[in-house]
């Protein structure tokens, strides 16, 4: 042992070091690496939750693929070989896809492939049929703000910064927007984060370049944001509930009530319109045999408030409307009467069928069995949504053989804007609840300095405020809890009239006894939201009882013998006092401190977190997690036991400074 | 040698303790008369009194009955006078205290000038060979050095009276007969008069100019032997015929005061043996 302790006497620092600190740090370390499986464990549900809702999926529209490139001569038509280009038909097939001219098929055959069709039959008449030029550009920033026509007709006001990107359009009814000839593609992406009032970042599901639209408001990279990929920052928060929009394809409606568009790319001159072209569009899927009824759409789950769904038969569009029955369903009445003659007819969401379950009379149907009491009896004219999960529609009447069902447009859930796996979701998800640790770590530099350092809500200040409040409970807290032990030791008597108080004062919940204590402090004149003393009184309430106990032990601690030893020199009792029963209780007063520093600091935390104390850190925290900040309200955590630890050792370094005969 | 006068007169004392209703009697008529100048050693078997007698002439506890004088004086003056020094059987030395400190602890209490307090304990700590340990806290000592200091911190008042009570019962054998070494030469040196209680029969013989030997249960003093060993004492005084001789007779004394109890009056020719040493202590067995 003796070799040991020499070998221990020799060991260089590093192997000191090694001893003292290393286990500590693994230990650490092992708890920070646990917070990985943890946080996954937390968020993947949460994750998958996310996924699994179509509320958080990205939208898309399907709509006539128009010619990419408009023809020099429009009114020729093409003849038979032709290659016509259609912009967004990549995915369709022949089979999967009709010609249109307007909202009227064109019967003529042609190959699909790669969105090229090739005619087999020439195409009589105009390919494309021109409307007005669009007017513009005009100023982004105030579209509703152009009072007079004129200002919009010259763009007057147009800032530097957008000009180019805003044009208006012009009235009626229009299919497609060319620019020198070319098809302008729509698409704007939804930002995956609801905009609260203060959020400044944001992520699109895809689009990584391109303006930003906020409200109707063009902003430009760099000027309005900066980008970064997929995720931007706004120079200024998003309003509340504002649409925050950036422009994927090559323009996306700006403003659909002011009728402006916005380009990805400035151009200075406008785009023209199209009012009908020949398009490619999406056949629904089904057999037309005269017989089947029942087609499905090519893209589910679909959206089912969809306003803008339009379902074409031959040249025909069909109504989604449903009516209602004139009567009652009473759970007796079997005939019921409808507007119309003919439509599918639904009970409770089932289709029932006609002379099985219900006989027609024109607009009379007549079940066979009453249906049940209240429920939802419904005709729909010419189609009904049978599941929009699945997108499959079931027709009123069955197709003439060889006709053609297409979609002109509808509105589906495409893909989980947060992405295509658990993990990917997980990460993208603004707020996890457990941060993985190096978050956390790269979130600190960015939180302490938040704000200046003259600002009330930087949190290196707040914590600063916070070590005030306690150090200076811990003062009143030290100073009561010592008198009571010295009266306690010293007058019998008043220990046993006060000791069960004081026990009884520790066992009222602090959180019940701020609001009092706040009441009373408020009407004393006190303005508890930027004072030290609530967080002083409380912190101090429940200090001193450990300094009362641990000191009392302390001065009890004194042994019998070291007392003769005073009693021989015939000593004063305060002689006693000062040299013997003081001095024995200072390594208890210390340890008693050393709590007595924790607990201040939880009733400074409380005190200013009830008071609305904004200067302190308890504030802070209750902030950040009402803000669901949770990366913040971590760091805010780590800050705390910071404060605590230190604290705690500040006493320890008073302890070693008044006390040396301790350190052992 | 002149009669020296009596420093301690103990009268007829009885100390009895009651722990919740048992009463137990702690020393029964004790008499005895300690001159200035004596080593005088207490020895007997446990419960036997001798802390008791020690306590009761220091007025740590007062006496159920009989009478003390100290000094000429009652315990309790001069315990106000600061008559005495006490040496505990453990060292009782304050941990936030150095060594010089401590020793200085009764000169503060007395209220010595600073400047004297110091130079006085610095003397102490020479005399009982601590020099260079001044800045050294008490954990930091061995127990035997430890023990030194409390001697120190006795003597740094300069009492008349040096009552110690097992002073070196914690301590080793080989440490504890340096020890006595060293209070023999102490004793010598300052000419106080020391009471001492102890378990060891040698260490008694040893350092002692006179031998109280007690019984137990209850509590008495059977015989005061003196002990006629010349000074200055060594280690041949150890290897001494004499030194056999009274050990002897210390242990025959303490085995009879065990097979007496309440029988045999031996008193008679013990506390003659006893008698005609310059102190004219008497031994009064009361049976």
């Amino acid at each position: 042992m003796a070799r040991e302790a020499a070998d221990g006497a020799r060991a260089p620092a590093w192997r000191r070091a090694l001893s003292g600190w290393v286990p500590l740090a693994v230990v650490l370390a092992v708890l920070v690496a646990l917070m990985y499986p943890v946080a996954l464990l937390l968020g993947l549900p949460l994750a998958r939750t996310r996924m699994d809702n179509v509320a958080n999926w990205v939208r898309a529209t399907t709509t006539p693929k128009p010619l990419s490139a408009a023809p020099a001569d429009v009114g020729a038509g093409a003849p038979a070989g032709a290659q016509l280009r259609f912009g967004g038909a990549e995915n369709l097939t022949t089979a999967r896809s009709v010609l249109v001219y307007g909202d009227r098929p064109v019967d003529a055959t042609y190959d699909l492939l790669d969105g090229a069709a090739h005619l087999r039959d020439a195409v009589a008449g105009p390919l494309l049929e021109w409307g007005g030029a669009l007017t513009g550009p005009l100023d982004a920033r105030s579209p509703g703000d152009a009072d007079t026509p004129a200002d919009v007709a010259t763009g007057a006001g147009v800032s530097e910064g957008v000009a180019g990107h805003v044009f208006a359009l012009p009235a009626g009814r229009w299919e497609a927007l060319y620019l020198g000839g070319r098809l302008l593609v729509p698409g704007a992406d939804d930002a995956i984060e609801r905009p609260d009032g203060v959020l400044a970042t944001f992520t699109f599901p895809e689009a990584e370049t391109g303006p930003v639209l906020v409200n109707g408001q063009l902003l430009l990279e760099g000027e309005g944001f900066e980008g970064d990929g997929r995720r931007i920052e706004l120079r200024s928060p998003a309003p509340f509930n504002a649409s925050v929009r950036r422009v994927s394809g090559d323009y996306a409606v700006l403003d659909a009530a002011a009728g402006t568009i916005a380009l990805a790319e400035a151009s200075a001159e406008a785009p023209r319109v199209a009012t009908a072209t020949l398009a490619v569009v999406e056949r629904l899927v089904g057999e037309v045999d005269g017989v089947n009824r029942v087609f499905h759409l090519q893209h589910a789950p679909l959206v089912e408030s969809d306003a803008g769904r339009r379902i074409m038969l031959e040249d025909v569009e069909l109504s989604p409307a449903a009516e209602r029955p004139a009567e009652r369903v009473d759970g007796e009445r079997k005939a019921f009467t409808f507007t119309s003659d003919r439509g599918v007819v639904t009970v409770n969401g089932a289709e029932a069928l006609e002379g099985r379950d219900f006989g027609r009379a024109g607009p009379v149907v007549t079940f066979t069995v009453a249906p049940p009491r209240n429920a939802a009896l419904r005709q729909y004219p010419d189609y009904v949504v049978n599941d929009p999960a699945t997108g499959v529609i079931t027709l009123a009447k069955p197709p003439a053989a060889g006709s053609r069902v297409w979609a002109a447009t509808y509105t589906y859930y495409d893909h989980p804007a947060c992405g295509s796996s658990e993990i990917e979701c997980f990460l993208s998800m603004p707020q996890h609840p457990m941060p993985f640790p190096h978050w956390i770590a790269k979130r600190i530099p960015a939180f302490l300095t938040n704000y200046p350092l003259s600002d009330a809500r930087n949190v290196v200040r707040a914590t600063l405020y916070t070590a005030g409040g306690t150090l200076t409970a811990l003062a009143f807290g030290g100073l009561l809890g010592v008198l009571l032990a010295i009266v306690f030791v010293g007058i019998r008597p008043l220990e046993r009239a006060l000791l069960p108080w004081v026990i009884a004062s520790q066992t009222v919940p602090i959180i019940a006894l701020v609001p009092v204590l706040l009441l009373l402090l408020g009407n004393a004149g006190v303005t508890v939201q930027t004072s030290l003393v609530p967080a002083a009184l409380i912190g101090a309430y429940i200090a001193f009882f450990p300094v009362t106990v641990g000191t009392v032990t302390g001065l009890r601690s004194v042994d019998p013998l070291s007392l003769d030893l005073m009693k021989s020199y015939a000593s004063s009792p305060l002689q006693v006092f000062w040299k013997v029963r003081f001095p024995a209780a200072v390594p208890y007063l210390f340890v008693s401190l050393k709590l007595g520093a924790a607990a201040a600091l939880v009733g400074a935390l409380v005190a200013e977190t009830e008071s609305n104390n904004r200067l302190g850190l308890g504030y802070a925290i209750v902030g950040q997690v009402q803000a669901g900040n949770v990366s913040d309200v971590w760091i805010l955590l780590l800050i705390s036991a910071a404060l605590g630890i230190g604290l705690v050792a500040l006493v320890g370094l008073l302890q070693r400074f008044t006390a040396p005969w301790e350190r052992r | 040698m002149p009669e020296a006068p009596v420093i301690i007169d103990v009268q007829d004392v009885s100390k009895l303790f009651r722990v919740g209703k048992v009463e137990a009697v702690a020393l029964q008529d004790a008499n005895l008369q300690i001159h200035d100048g004596q080593f005088v050693s207490l020895i007997g078997p446990s419960g036997c009194g001798k802390t008791t007698l020690m306590r009761l002439v220091a007025d740590l506890i007062e006496p159920t009955s009989g009478r003390i004088t100290v000094a000429g004086k009652s315990p309790k003056e001069a315990r106000a006078a600061r008559e005495y020094g006490y040496v505990f059987q453990a060292p009782a030395l304050y941990d936030w205290r150095n060594v010089l400190a401590n020793v200085m602890l009764p000169l503060e209490i007395m209220g010595w000038p600073k400047g004297e307090r110091r130079a006085r304990a610095e003397e102490m700590l020479r005399l009982v060979g601590l020099e260079g340990f001044h800045r050294s806290y008490p954990w930091q000592l061995s127990g035997g050095m430890q023990q030194r200091v409390s001697i120190a911190r006795a003597l740094a008042f300069d009492p008349k009276l040096l009552l110690m009570d097992e002073p070196f019962g914690a301590l080793d054998e080989i440490t504890r007969e340096v020890m006595n070494f060293e209070l023999l030469r102490l004793w010598r040196q300052t000419g106080k008069t020391v009471v001492f209680v102890t378990h060891s029969i040698a260490e008694a013989v040893f350092l002692s100019s006179h031998i109280v030997v007690m019984t137990a249960r209850p509590g008495r003093i059977r015989e005061i032997i003196e002990v006629d060993l010349p000074y200055p004492r060594d280690h041949e005084t150890r290897e001494s015929e004499r030194f056999f001789e009274l050990t002897t007779r210390v242990r025959e004394a303490l085995r009879l005061g065990k097979e007496g109890e309440g029988a045999v009056g031996g008193a008679a020719s013990v506390g003659g043996k006893g008698a005609g040493g310059p102190a004219k202590t008497l031994a009064k067995v009361g049976y």
